[in-house]
């Protein structure tokens, strides 16, 4: 009897031995420098993101001041261009009637030996769905809350789009345009369409008519880098 | 079971016990490092949110220095409310601007000396040009013009016949587009391999890129439609 129980005892000893080990194993990958290397960055952009907002609501709030200070007749002309400009160059946050535009990848079960790459949605949709809602007049256009400027790119990065240079957006990509809610809508559902042709692919799109919807500011800053205003 | 058979039981878990660690061991330390291409992504996104944070920063020293202003006086206000206005306006393409960048010229194939294999019928579409727009502003093109239409946040490029509609107003080919920007960045998106220059010229269009040193594009000159959008009302 007395055997048994040192042999349990031995088995146990090296058992805790071996976990120990493993353990320890285990925290020296997670401190590999790679992955260091990433949670460092994460959290540094996570610090930029808080940062960025913070100076976006200044800058926000000084406009408005901006606005609040200043009044009288001889200002009203400037300021009505002023805000109107500001729509255009995309810095302030917009509402009206419009659509939203929902797109989001085939749901075609594929048959062996198709090519799954013409069922998903590229950048060239989007680009194409969003070129017909400015034509149609869409005077304001965001997708998944990114204001989109005279210089957004779409751009695909495997399953994922990235736009505005570093905003990556996820399906289903909900853009959102203000304009002439009926004419905005059928430039997209009209015969021949980019609906159309999307839905072949098993490309769900759905339009939605509303009396209000909301286009946000542009988040970051803006600054020319090479062009410069003619002198 | 006498005293030996646990010692064999036990010599055989601490081997089955240790083998096992190792292979764990082994195992684990493959699947875990993170894909240098997502290091790269994230250092990226640093890099643009850092230009962000100072943007705005810059942004929000001006914006400052103009409350001030405008808190002086009468005039000073309307001077003030005039800079932030320029400013805005300069963002939104309703100034001309100047700086390096290039200029890419699309055409359509002449039908005369056209080579074996050479398409002769490739009209350039509207999809095409949009491509190339695309990649401009991917490659950071800060302004860009289309034979003279400013590109705005708002602006069109339908096809209508042999002709390409930018800003409800008709264009016919060749087609120049002039984008601001590093110069050697915007050719290169174009022109790598694969890339849109090379499939525009394999479908039989002329595609060329020219880097400048300094070029100019013009001010959206149409009125602005704002019927429907509005600024919040907070």
């Amino acid at each position: 009897m007395r055997s048994y129980k040192w042999a349990i005892i031995l088995v146990g000893l090296v058992l805790g031995i071996m976990l120990a080990a493993q353990y320890r194993v285990t925290r020296e990958i997670q401190a590999n420098e790679v992955v260091q290397r990433a949670q460092e960055l994460s959290t540094q952009i996570e610090k930029l993101k808080i940062d960025r907002d913070s100076f976006q609501k200044q800058v926000d709030e000084l406009r408005s001041q901006l606005d609040e200070v200043t009044a009288g007749p001889q200002v009203s002309e400037i300021k009505e261009a002023l805000e109107h400009a500001r729509i255009e160059a995309g810095v302030s946050e917009v509402s009206g009637p419009g659509v939203e535009v929902t797109l989001n990848d085939s749901s075609v079960a594929l048959k062996p030996g198709q090519n799954p790459n013409l069922y998903v949605l590229h950048d060239e949709d989007i680009l194409r769905v969003l070129n017909e809602l400015r034509a149609a007049g869409a005077e304001a256009l965001s997708i998944n809350g990114q204001r989109l400027l005279a210089t957004t790119e779409v751009r695909c990065t495997g399953p994922t789009i990235l736009l505005n240079k570093n905003k990556r957006l996820a399906p289903p990509y909900v853009i959102t345009a203000i304009g002439n809610p009926d004419i905005l809508e059928s430039s997209l559902k009209m015969k021949g369409g980019v609906a159309e042709t999307l839905q072949f692919w098993g490309i769900q799109v759905a339009v939605k008519k509303l009396p209000e919807v909301i286009v946000p500011a542009y988040s970051g800053g803006i600054r020319f880098e090479y062009a410069e205003a003619e002198s | 079971m006498n005293k030996s058979t646990y010692l064999y039981i036990t010599i055989f878990a601490v081997v089955v016990g240790s083998m096992l660690a190792m292979q764990f061991r082994t195992a684990s330390s493959d699947d875990l490092p993170v894909p240098f291409d997502r290091l790269q992504e994230l250092t990226i996104e640093k890099k643009q949110l850092e230009k962000d944070v100072n943007q705005l920063q810059e942004e929000a020293s001006d914006l400052e220095a103009k409350l001030e202003e405008a808190m002086i006086s009468h005039a000073g206000a309307a001077g003030a409310l005039e800079s932030e206005l320029y400013k805005i306006k300069l963002y939104a393409g309703l100034l001309p601007v100047v700086g390096p960048g290039v200029e890419v010229t699309l055409d359509n194939p002449s039908g005369a000396g056209l080579r074996y294999g050479e398409n002769a019928g490739y009209i350039i579409k509207d999809e095409d040009l949009l491509r190339v727009l695309n990649d401009l502003r991917g490659a950071g093109a800060e302004a860009i013009a289309v034979n003279g239409q400013r590109i705005l946040a708002t602006s069109e490029v339908r096809l209508a016949g042999n002709h390409i509609n930018v800003n409800l107003t008709r264009l016919s080919p060749p087609y120049k587009i002039i984008a601001i920007g590093n110069p050697g960045t915007l050719k290169s998106s174009l022109e790598l391999k694969g890339g849109l220059a090379e499939y525009l010229s394999e479908q039989g269009a002329l595609v060329n890129v020219e880097t400048k040193e300094q070029i100019r594009v013009p001010a959206y000159d149409g009125s602005l439609r704002l019927e429907y959008a509005g600024p919040t009302q907070k």
